[in-house]
């Protein structure tokens, strides 16, 4: 059960309905006391009333200290938070977050190309505050199927962008020319991506060169569905069956096996629990390719042999 | 023992997580803790575990100069998450005695033992250098208000 003094506590103080699909909320403190400083890219866990935990981009300017934005897009075919959040929580309700963290921080100090696939802008709405400020080089790709499923076009044409950001409708025949984007970068200029999987999977071929100067942002759940397998708990000695379509976090708790966990979309790396034996299939989207030598996410991961040995 | 030393800091903060304010004084209310801090009204990281020692709590201004002289970490007085900043007091050695603290009395009751929750909090890797100088708890014996500049000394 998770108790209040061990997440951050925040009020609900205002929604906005950005357009049809999407909606702002903006999180206090119930006392408007300073919140915990985040920095651009971050995100945090959102604990919903019904128990979802979903992660969520923070979207507004770092340097305002006493709110948290989050900008949703409601999903009708997604796994519920989307709907929950659109559907129940009011202004004034409270909602309990995550301290901030941040697996996409922009550069200090390197001219910044940003893509962003729909309401994958989010990330990067947090840092054009500071990059606007700081005079550094930035160019902004904003990609939609269409202007209408771009929700946040006035609010950028509102920020005295000019030519730094440049809007991309595949309806109206103006695709991202990727290839033109990547061939166009500085010497030492880093590009981050944000938006949905096959944008990332084309970015992430394209682009592997960059090596270090590349990043990207994944949203959404990682999935995959696995024969049956065991898991052999390694010091108790346990054996946990697994069974297709069941995920390996399941099973352990259906066994009584204490995993913490989070996103449950292999996003957060909350569960992640050390391999010992085995073939794991790794489906983690944000595991450093070296740390899944040790460590897998049982939530979305799987075995490609019978067995699997973790260190639990 | 004998010690002179002074507060240079004070802070609070109403919940978990939330950052410290730096005050210019603190009401210290006996036998509870300090007026609007998180210790006092159950709000703190641990009030599910409350402790009738940890009313208030003290660290030294020593302690964020060696982090910065030995370690190159810059710990602010207000991240440290103790409501009072000393010098001049040898706050391990003070385990079980009464000192005096402006015009209020406190009873230190242990030593602070710093946890991994200051490191997610400030996002720096301090854990291990806070061993042993993490700052001491105490009872609130006799309360009222301290201020800054305010000795501190044996009662």
């Amino acid at each position: 059960m998770l108790k209040r003094i061990h997440r951050v506590t925040t009020v609900v103080s205002r929604i906005e309905q950005i357009d049809p699909r999407v909606k702002r909320f903006h999180l206090q403190d119930p006392g408007g006391w300073e919140l915990p400083p985040f920095t651009a890219g971050a995100h945090i866990d959102i604990h919903l009333p019904s128990g979802l935990i979903r992660q969520y981009s923070l979207s507004g300017d770092p340097a305002r200290d006493d709110t948290y934005t989050i900008a949703v897009q409601r999903e009708e075919d997604g796994r519920g938070g989307s709907r929950e959040l659109h559907d129940d929580v009011q202004v004034g309700d409270e909602l309990l977050v995550s301290l901030p963290r941040n697996s996409f921080p922009i550069a200090a100090d390197a001219a910044v190309t940003m893509v962003a696939g729909g309401i994958g802008i989010t990330p990067f709405l947090s840092a054009l505050p500071s990059l606007l400020a700081s005079g550094r080089p930035f160019v902004l790709h904003y990609c939609a199927g269409s202007l209408d499923r771009a929700s946040f076009v006035p609010m950028l044409q509102e920020m005295g962008l000019a030519d730094r950001v440049r809007f991309h409708f595949s309806e109206t025949g103006q695709r991202l020319d990727l290839a033109r984007v990547i061939a166009g970068l500085d010497e030492d200029g880093h590009l981050y991506c944000c938006g949905p999987a096959r944008m990332l999977e084309a970015i992430e071929t394209q682009a592997g060169h960059l090596g270090e100067r590349l990043h990207v942002e994944h949203f959404g759940i990682a999935a995959g569905v696995d024969p049956a397998y065991e898991v052999l708990l390694a010091r108790s000695g346990q054996v946990v069956p697994v069974a297709p379509g069941q995920t390996m976090l399941q099973a352990l708790r259906a066994a009584d096996v204490h995993v913490p966990a989070s996103c449950e979309g292999g996003v957060c790396l909350d569960c992640k629990c050390r391999w010992l034996e085995g073939t794991p299939i790794h489906r983690e989207l944000t595991m450093p390719l070296d740390d899944r030598k040790e460590w897998i996410t049982p939530c979305v991961s799987g075995s490609a042999g019978p067995r699997l040995t973790l260190d639990l | 023992m004998t010690f002179t030393g002074k507060v240079e800091g004070l802070h609070v903060t109403p919940r978990s997580f939330l950052p410290m304010r730096n005050m210019e004084k603190l009401q210290l209310i006996e036998g509870l803790g300090v007026e609007g801090d998180r210790h006092s009204i159950n709000e703190a990281f641990h009030s599910d575990r409350p402790e009738e020692g940890r009313q208030i709590t003290f660290f030294e201004a020593e302690t964020l100069e060696a982090l910065k002289r030995d370690h190159h970490i810059i710990l602010k007085p207000e991240q440290h998450r103790r409501n009072v900043t000393t010098r001049g007091v040898p706050l391990n050695h003070l385990v079980g005695r009464r000192f005096r603290v402006g015009t209020c009395v406190v009873e230190a009751t242990r030593l602070t033992t710093p946890c991994r929750h200051i490191e997610q909090i400030t996002g720096l890797e301090i854990y291990e250098v806070l061993l042993h100088r993490a700052g001491l708890n105490a009872k609130i014996v006799k309360g009222g208000e301290i201020h800054l500049g305010d000795i501190i000394e044996p009662e």
